[in-house]
């Protein structure tokens, strides 16, 4: 899956790359207004992360371009500018998302995935992990081929989870991504904890095994191996 | 006390002072004005008498005895003051009378006192007083009318200042506007009045810029922090170091807070910007029910209940971030200062919206909670500003917005009122 990132602080793109690396994409770089331009007209993207405040222009710029040469790309815009106003417009003209900055990369991660399942398999493509097979699009979940229950948050959190494997997600990844924004660090985290655990234990009375892994004061990670 | 009342006391004082010297000066004058020309007349009728005698012809006989007398027999001579009986009237009258001495041709020299009647005093103090008095009442209810013409007339462009200065609010980035009067110390004090909320507006403005600025700047270098942190707890060596990943994962945390921190101080910015112009109908109910769903398992985490009492209302013009965040920090303010399995109670009609929850007791003055970076708890990890992000929403859009505590239970309600806001306001 290749990725087009238009961001122009270095040092917050060269972590963005070797973060969606590990997420097994490949990343190709616009660190301005000309360059990301120049990219979108030569060559073809399955998602284009798109900064907004650019030195050499707007970055809603771009997004017109991408819309007016029918581009198939998925554009998640991550921005600095928390203004609604900003976020709306660039839903309006067809960004698939919107991520304010800061964000966690977990997150980022997981709502680039919801956009290119949406988008190369219109929602017609599961997910496969060890003796798990989701398919989201009907919110089921299958250990071993028998159906799985499980309320909205844990589904959410098994989800997010197989978004990032093998990845530590933190504490407050997980609960802003459960809790939409709305929670911050002033509450308490232990609802995390009561969904994991029910979690847990779901999957393992169908059978499957254990690969959610604790990891003490920071968070949990889908244990690859 | 009001200056005209001041300024009248005054008067009055001065007047009354006024009025007895100027009674005495006026009774002292009148007095010696009717003795002088008592005194004269005394002497032309002496002259007159004399003449008379002179010429030979005998003293008339005396009809009225108290106004001309003569005697043979030797009296004190000159001018002296005497009190005679006036019997018509049952009062003593005061009389000058002229004694002197005429020499007859042929006869023994006689004695003649010749009286004339001075003005009584108490009649003369009556007059004085009264007229003075008179004059007195007059002056006073003059100047009292002429004052009170006056405050309406004249100190009308202080009470337009005054008024323009209470109904005066900085959120709206406007220096006072002071109409020009002719009255130079009014003009004066419009110009200094002008002047002053002219550096305040430019003050506030360029702290307000400050503040969003920093917000704005600091999201980079945050983002890059919080990305890095991330990206150092995937390594296996940090994640399974148990010292470094706990320190690690709390950077992280407090990376997080400082950034919620500067998008709350940004959005407070934006509020007073006016960059929240836009807005469209909305659906109170859906919203609230949309929200309550998202945190419910931060409710289930506190053991809360929450009651939601939703009445149909009809759609309100608002900015769809603004609603959204009006209604979060309500619900989170609650969820927050609430007691281990105690009950949020949302209502939301067609006038308000109300939100109560039993919660410990908070000293202090209700309007203060409404200050930036007022905590109840001041080791608390919130930063204190939801509170404020509602009132300055609530603000910006006119709603009222009202705190009370009900011993009784322990039960904290705010009330948002759509309507103009009434009584008991939090600013």
């Amino acid at each position: 899956m290749k990725i087009l990132l238009v961001e122009d602080e270095p040092a917050l793109r060269s972590t963005l790359i070797e973060a969606l690396r590990q997420g097994g994409y490949v990343v190709e770089v616009a660190a301005d207004f000309a360059q990301a331009h120049e990219k979108i007209k030569l060559y073809r993207y399955d998602c284009v992360l798109l900064d907004l405040t650019l030195p050499d222009g707007n970055g809603l710029d771009l997004l017109r371009a991408l819309k007016a040469d029918n581009s198939p790309a998925g554009v998640l815009v991550i921005s600095a500018r928390n203004g609604v106003d900003d976020r709306v417009a660039g839903l309006d003209l067809g960004a698939d998302d919107y991520l304010v900055k800061p964000f966690h990369l977990s997150e980022l991660n997981a709502r680039l995935r919801a956009i290119i399942r949406r988008r190369r398999f219109q929602g017609h493509s599961h997910l496969v992990f060890r003796d798990l097979v989701v398919w989201p699009e009907q919110a089921e979940v299958l250990v071993h081929g028998e159906a799985l229950t499980l309320t909205r948050k844990e589904y959410d959190l098994l989800l997010y989870l197989l978004a990032n494997p093998g990845r530590v997600l933190t504490k407050e990844a997980i609960a802003e991504h459960l809790c939409g924004d709305s929670v911050d660090a002033a509450d308490s985290f232990d609802f995390i904890y009561t969904h994991l655990k029910n979690l847990r234990k779901k999957l393992q009375e169908k059978g499957a095994e254990n690969y959610i892994r604790t990891l003490y004061g920071v968070g949990y990670k889908l244990s690859a191996e | 006390m009001k200056l005209l009342a001041v300024t009248n006391r005054y008067y009055v004082l001065l007047s009354a002072a006024l009025f007895v010297v100027g009674s005495l000066v006026l009774y002292l004058s009148v007095d010696y004005a009717v003795r002088n020309e008592v005194g004269e007349q005394l002497q032309n009728h002496r002259l007159e008498l004399e003449a008379r005698v002179a010429s030979g012809r005998p003293l008339p006989e005396p009809v009225y005895r108290d106004q001309y007398s003569f005697s043979t027999r030797p009296r004190p001579l000159g001018f002296s003051d005497t009190l005679l009986l006036d019997p018509t009237e049952g009062s003593m009258v005061p009389h000058q009378e002229l004694t002197f001495r005429v020499v007859r041709a042929g006869q023994r020299p006689a004695w003649v006192t010749l009286r004339k009647s001075l003005v009584e005093v108490d009649e003369l103090l009556m007059a004085v007083a009264g007229s003075m008095l008179l004059v007195l009442v007059l002056l006073l209810g003059g100047i009292l009318l002429l004052h009170r013409y006056l405050s309406r007339r004249l100190w009308a462009p202080f009470q337009h200042t005054l008024a323009v200065l209470r109904g005066y609010d900085l959120q709206q980035h406007q220096p006072l506007a002071l109409p020009d009067t002719k009255i130079e110390e009014f003009a004066e004090l419009n110009q200094v009045l002008t002047h002053f909320s002219r550096r305040l507006v430019a003050d506030y403005e360029s702290l307000r810029e400050f503040t969003a600025n920093a917000a704005h700047e600091a999201q980079t270098p945050l983002a890059i922090m919080q990305a890095q942190l991330e990206q150092l707890l995937q390594l296996p060596t940090v994640t399974d170091d148990a010292t470094a990943a706990p320190l690690l994962a709390d950077l992280y945390a407090a990376t997080r807070r400082l950034s919620r921190l500067h998008q709350a101080l940004g959005l407070l910015s934006r509020i007073d910007n006016g960059q929240y112009a836009a807005a469209q109908p909305l659906d109170l109910a859906e919203l609230l029910r949309e929200k309550a769903e998202q945190l419910a398992p931060l409710l289930e985490a506190r053991d809360l209940a929450l009651a939601l009492h939703l009445a149909a209302s009809p759609p309100r013009a608002l900015h769809p971030g603004l609603a959204d965040s009006l209604v979060h920090n309500l619900l989170h303010n609650a969820i927050r200062h609430n007691v281990p399995g105690g009950d949020i109670a949302l209502q939301l009609t067609a006038k308000y919206l109300e939100i109560s929850n039993p919660g410990p007791v908070v000293v202090g003055d209700p309007a203060r909670f409404f200050e930036r970076f007022r905590k109840h708890n001041a080791a608390s990890e919130s930063p204190g500003l939801g509170l404020s992000i509602v009132q300055h929403i609530c603000a910006y859009y006119g709603f009222g917005l009202r705190y009370s505590f009900e011993p009784a239970g322990a039960r904290h309600t705010l009330r948002v009122s759509f309507g103009p806001a009434t009584g008991g306001e939090a600013r």
